[in-house]
């Protein structure tokens, strides 16, 4: 099988090419570009699925594939100079995300033909292009094989979001919103910069895995007692880890950088199934799982992520729940999810991290396409409060969407349940050793409730009751193109659970965890880059509930399903009636505040404008009147004092004559006292 | 016995006879002689001092700045012809614009 991964750098140049051809030859051909992405995207597809089948033969690619820089000097403790290199790195966490991001990628390409296509939209040769290039970064950040390159690659990703955020850019909104992405991420980004150069300069290397890789020399470092940068080793593990986590927060939206993603709704609904699923927003999360074993490392950087999750988790939840506009609730789910992910990496639960990355993947791909049909049928009205009824007018919308809200509140059997419970459960068995994490334990089992209650109220006010308006007494019609990514992912959103059912597994003795074993390197990997690798490097003790693990599985399990379904079962008594009303009042002052998502925005805008402004005013005050004042008053002194010199230069020769003598004489003298000629 | 400290004075009283001329004089003519002057005022000083040591070097310099004096008085007498010229005038304090 190891033939094949010769055709692995065209996973990533598949799309590119797809970009290419769309954006030259786009007007000319029948689909405007639709029909060179769904192709290339099929193409990485069929060969992401083939390294998938060379990964589980035990095979393992990882090839630096150019070097454009070598440099001399060493690293703090690498005797070697830093190597940038291009290089391919497929184990089977990148081989699974491959996967999951070109099938999410093809999918959203072939909704497009009946969302965008079919609607008649305007700039589409632009838009395929953008998707080609958007896929073609996220693969590549995906197989990336050192941090820098999956550096330049994020950057790409957030640049492809923006455009694609701008993608209506006549309108006022959308310029705005993509330039609010842009720069919010970009502000995690800077710090992730500063954590890429901190640990090229401290250990000289920048490859994820490989016996140089900086995850083994920072454990080296470690087992050494070294002092790094005037830090013990741990500290600057954290610091360097930290600072590229900032990266992190800001691509994955969680708390305090979550602005951004809101307003993304701003772009086209398949490009926020694409952000949302499969591209930008994964990245981050997706960064996090590929260098856990630098995270393993240091206790309180996982500590942060795991309590900055839970946070964003129940934070975003809240939000959630007085939302009016059907994508709105959708952005808001997701950052909470993504905050989920964060809770379940931070306790130590790389599989159940990664296990809810892939469902979220299919199940957040799934609600927003079909979110995306619900727009086409309401001929592009995205208030709920406007739809209604649409239960028995588009079947296949109806029950898709209904599979992908399942999993979203994590209802069983629904692939959500899975993976949420399983974080769910690592964080209890922390929480139980080390109190501190009960407290991040808490606010994810919390957000679960709210979770279960805005997804019900989504899908009640959209599909059930009576229809709010003439849109929805008579729904415009979807097409194939529509359904049938929304079939391919409502199935893997109902089965994708199967792939790691820990709770039945670990209950009935059976061995069907089969993303664990996967992760492991059971079926081949890296042996530095498996779980059970991360399991011994973790610094966490667990703890089980009267010392017995069904017990604790069982409690957690139906602790979390418990609150799931009464979230569900609040929003059925509230809103699953023919004319539902929003209740809000009822939330009293808390409505506004919700309303206002907890004056985030407000917040930033008072730090710029309140904080940042007049320490740049300050600081432009200084500049002008103390350093100009410097420069400027040395300048005057001189020209002053220089057109007062000048004088001197008459043009008349027996002046400088003079003045020749005089200085003579002077010289004279002044030897004359130093030299004692006159003693 | 005529002594070093004689040839000392002599070319002292001649060279600032010449720097006297030059500090005072307006004529640009009465400049030349007064450089020539003090050009003379070191061509004793080296004779004295060549004849003083016995050495032959200080008698060779001097007729070196001799023939360089030559030159120095021709171009001189150049200058002050193309200063005639331009401001019929040999007086050295007419042309001042050579300056800021």
């Amino acid at each position: 099988m190891e033939e094949f991964f010769t055709y692995a750098p065209a996973i990533a140049l598949l799309p590119l090419a797809a970009f290419v051809v769309a954006l030259v030859f786009g007007d000319a051909m029948p689909k405007k570009g639709a029909i060179a992405g769904i192709f290339a995207t099929a193409g990485s597809l069929g060969l992401s699925l083939l390294m998938l089948a060379a990964v589980a033969s035990g095979e393992v690619h990882h090839e630096t594939y150019y070097e454009w820089a070598v440099g001399d000097t060493a690293g703090h403790t690498a005797a070697e100079g830093i190597a940038f290199t291009f290089g391919i790195l497929i184990d089977p966490l990148s081989a699974l995300m491959l996967v999951i991001v070109s099938l999410i990628a093809l999918l959203v390409h072939v909704f497009s033909l009946g969302y965008m296509n079919a609607e008649g939209e305007k700039g589409l040769p632009r838009y395929y292009a953008e998707l080609g290039l958007f896929t073609f970064s996220m693969l590549a950040f995906v197989f990336a094989d050192n941090l820098l390159m999956a550096f330049m690659f994020f950057e790409l990703v957030g640049l492809c979001s923006y455009l694609l955020i701008g993608f209506w850019f006549r309108t006022k909104s959308a310029p705005s919103a993509a330039k609010k992405a842009f720069l919010v991420t970009r502000f995690g980004d800077y710090f992730f910069l500063v954590g890429v150069v901190a640990i090229g300069a401290t250990f000289g290397t920048l490859a994820f895995a490989g016996d140089g890789s900086f995850v083994a020399e920072a454990e080296a470092a470690l087992d050494g007692g070294e002092t790094l940068f005037g830090f013990d080793a741990e500290t600057w593990i954290t610091i360097t880890g930290l600072l590229v986590l900032g990266g992190v927060i800001g691509k994955s939206a969680q708390f305090p950088l979550h602005t951004w993603l809101p307003d993304a709704m701003e772009g086209p609904t398949t490009v926020s199934a694409l952000i949302h699923a499969a591209t930008m927003v994964a990245a981050g999360v997706y960064l996090v799982a590929r260098m856990f074993g630098y995270y393993a490392l240091s206790p309180s950087a996982l500590a942060i992520i795991a309590f900055v999750g839970g946070f964003t988790a129940l934070f975003a939840a809240t939000m959630a729940v007085v939302k009016d506009d059907i994508k709105q609730v959708l952005a808001y789910s997701t950052i909470s999810q993504y905050g989920y992910m964060m809770l379940g990496l931070g306790v130590g639960g790389y599989v159940a991290g990664v296990f809810h990355l892939m469902n979220h993947a299919f199940f957040k791909a799934l609600l927003f396409l079909g979110a995306g049909a619900v727009i086409i049928l309401m001929h592009h009205e995205q208030d709920m409060w406007k739809m209604g009824g649409l239960k028995n007018k588009a079947p296949v919308t109806y029950y898709t969407f209904l599979a992908g809200a399942l999993a979203l509140a994590g209802i069983i059997p629904f692939s959500g349940f899975w993976s949420k419970d399983e974080i769910l459960y690592d964080a209890i068995i922390l929480g139980l050793e080390s109190n501190v994490f009960l407290a991040a334990y808490a606010m994810g089992l919390l957000a679960v409730f709210f979770t279960g209650f805005y997804t019900f109220r989504m899908v009640f006010l959209t599909f059930h009751g009576e229809p709010r308006s003439d849109a929805a007494e008579d729904p415009h019609g979807i097409g194939w193109s529509v359904k049938a990514p929304l079939v391919v992912l409502g199935v893997l959103s109902l089965v994708a659970g199967v792939a790691n059912l820990a709770p039945v597994g670990k209950l009935l003795d059976l061995d069907i965890m089969f993303l664990e074993g996967w992760l492991d390197g059971e079926y081949g990997g890296l042996e530095e880059l498996t779980y059970g690798f991360y399991g011994d490097m973790l610094p966490y003790e667990t703890a089980l509930i009267g010392g017995s693990e069904e017990t604790t599985l069982l409690v957690a399990a139906a602790l979390s399903l418990g609150l799931a379904f009464s979230g569900a079962g609040l929003a059925w008594k509230l809103y699953n009636v023919p004319e539902p009303t929003e209740h809000t009042q009822r939330l009293g002052g808390a409505r506004d505040v919700l309303r206002s998502n907890y004056y985030q925005d407000e917040v930033q805008v008072w730090l710029a404008e309140g904080v940042t402004l007049p320490v740049a005013r300050a600081a432009d005050r200084f500049d002008q009147t103390v350093i100009d004042g410097v420069v400027n008053g040395v300048s005057s002194v001189s020209l002053f004092g220089s057109s007062w010199l000048k004088r001197i230069q008459t043009g008349l020769v027996t002046n400088y004559a003079a003045l020749l003598v005089a200085g003579f004489i002077g010289l004279l003298l002044v030897l004359g006292v130093y030299g004692g000629w006159f003693l | 016995m005529i002594g070093i400290e004689h040839y000392i004075v002599l070319s002292m009283a001649l060279f600032c006879i010449g720097l006297f001329g030059v500090l005072t004089r307006r004529n640009a003519l009465m400049f030349l002689m007064s450089v020539e002057l003090m050009l003379n005022a070191a061509n004793i000083n080296l004779v004295a001092f060549a004849f003083y040591h016995g050495n032959i070097t200080g008698q060779i310099f001097a007729l070196f700045t001799i023939a360089l004096a030559a030159a120095e008085v021709a171009i001189g007498l150049g200058i002050i012809l193309v200063l005639y010229r331009n401001f019929r005038d040999v007086d050295v304090t007419v042309p001042s614009q050579m300056r800021w």
